[in-house]
């Protein structure tokens, strides 16, 4: 369990390593706040998707042997059936709350990142067709952490990115050249971190 | 149910993928319908149709996070009507209807730049930092000469939502008065104050802001109030005041006229509503 969170976070971690997600990566990292709200809202989502979307995997699709031509489309159906849910569900109970996640949510519904924690959590609990014991928990983990990378890779660059407003940077390179350089580099910071735990 | 396992079994996969995923989305759109009629948020349907009715700028001139949380805020009658300096006489009447107050009048204001120098000063430093206004007014007291005037970073053009304040030939902000809505944004961002918020019909003014002494005006610009005084003498209403070494047209008691725009000898009294540029004094006449 360890061995995933440290994974997700850090070594596999979905911006740096596995270059997904790069829309709000880029989009929302101007400024720290929006970065946090996005992180905090793509944790939520991913732990709640993967909750959701591997009981239908592997009670549901494999099954009814359509596991191979349902799983993309059923998992983001129930995603984004899902998230709209909560969406409601926050504005009733929780306005606050809804406030300061609530723009966030829709974006996020149909994020390959959302959808690449689902799809990797059945390539790691899915065994042969057969679901490992343990799974639901471990799907639970792996898409918390995952959000976890996120948000971190999230903040590392909004405030790297908020420093650069104040910096002489030559003309040509402002904005987003400049932007996919320090990403480069992150990622490839972050490669320091391979082979710290056995895949 | 069980024929569905035995067709899926038998290696056809067309009939309960697609019955699956249809009974997936029904089952979804039925449990979303559902939930949205239980846990439905009563909105006022003003807020909607004022916000409607609002500039959607989301500049902030009235405080609030946007136009929507204006909008809130007024159907909650948290907010006064008109504070909103953006929208238009007859969308503030209209939302006044919705609402059932009465609508104050509110004249169109617009924000006139109270100088004509700024890059024409001389330098005293060269400034290599941060380009912004804030910043560069910072050091040492700016490196221009006028410590009055425009710093020339445009801070102003960078933060007027409406994009009604554009950049002249020299290189001076030129605020438009037919697109300014007087959010009054640039004049809390400017950092030497020189915007000022003024009736849109009176157009008018005088472009410096250096109250010093004529000579140590003339010292550090060729385009500033020397304070000689003789617009202040042409002006049969008093409109004109002298403060310091500086004259100031008060926007009450000006009927336009215009007297006051030949006799400058700095041509810096200006009719806004015209182009900037074309008022300023050429290089000969400056000197």
């Amino acid at each position: 369990m360890f061995a995933i969170v440290i994974g997700m976070v850090f070594v596999n971690n979905f911006v740096f390593a596995r270059f997904l997600g790069l829309c709000p990566y880029m989009g929302l990292t101007k400024e720290m706040s929006s970065a946090i709200g996005m992180g905090m809202a793509v944790i939520f989502v991913m732990t709640i998707a993967s909750i959701a979307t591997y009981p239908l995997y592997s009670y549901f699709l494999l099954p009814f042997g359509v596991e191979r031509v349902l799983r993309t489309a059923s998992f983001i159906l129930v995603i984004a059936a899902l998230v709209q849910f909560i969406e409601m569900l926050l504005q009733k109970v929780n306005p606050a709350l809804y406030k300061a996640m609530g723009i966030y949510l829709p974006i996020i519904t149909t994020n390959c990142t959302i959808l690449g924690v689902t799809v990797l959590n059945i390539d790691t609990f899915v065994k042969d067709g057969k679901a490992q014991p343990g799974g639901l928990v471990g799907s639970a983990v792996q898409g918390f952490s995952a959000g976890v990378g996120f948000t971190l890779a999230m903040i590392l660059m909004s405030s790297v990115r908020e420093r650069m407003e104040m910096a002489d940077i030559p003309k040509p390179l402002r904005g987003i050249p400049i932007a996919f350089i320090t990403a480069a580099l992150m990622s490839m910071a972050f490669l320091g971190f391979s082979g710290l735990i056995k895949q | 149910m069980l024929t569905l396992i035995v067709a899926a079994k038998g290696g056809g996969v067309l009939i309960p993928a697609t019955v699956g995923l249809a009974g997936l989305g029904a089952i979804f759109g039925l449990a979303l319908a559902i939930a949205s009629k239980k846990f439905k948020v009563e909105i006022d349907p003003r807020i909607e149709q004022i916000t409607e009715l609002l500039p959607k700028a989301n500049c902030g001139a009235c405080g609030f996070a946007g136009c929507s949380a204006y909008a809130e805020a007024l159907v909650k009658g948290a907010m006064e009507l008109g504070v909103c300096s953006p929208s238009s006489s007859e969308a503030t009447a209209r939302i006044a209807e919705l609402l059932g107050k009465e609508a104050s009048a509110r004249e169109k204001k617009v924000a006139f730049l109270h100088c004509a120098g700024g890059k024409v000063s001389r330098r005293r430093f060269v400034y290599d930092g941060i380009a912004t206004c804030a910043a560069a007014n910072l050091i040492g007291g700016g490196n221009l000469g006028c410590e009055f005037g425009c710093t020339a970073f445009y801070d102003c053009v960078r933060a007027c939502p409406f994009g009604a304040i554009e950049i002249d030939e020299i290189g001076m902000p030129y605020v438009n008065p037919r697109t300014c809505t007087g959010c009054g944004i640039c004049v809390k961002v400017c950092p030497r104050y020189l915007f000022e918020l003024v009736p849109a019909n009176k157009t008018i003014f005088v472009a410096c802001s250096n109250p010093e002494r004529g000579k140590f005006v003339r010292l550090v610009c060729d385009i500033g109030c020397i304070g000689c005084t003789k617009c202040v003498k042409v002006c049969k209403l008093e409109a004109i005041e002298m403060r310091e070494g500086l004259a100031v047209i008060h926007h009450e008691k000006c009927t336009m006229c215009g007297d006051c725009i030949p006799v400058c000898p700095k041509k810096i009294i200006h009719n806004f509503a015209e182009p900037h540029v074309a008022q300023r004094p050429t290089a000969e006449e400056a000197a």
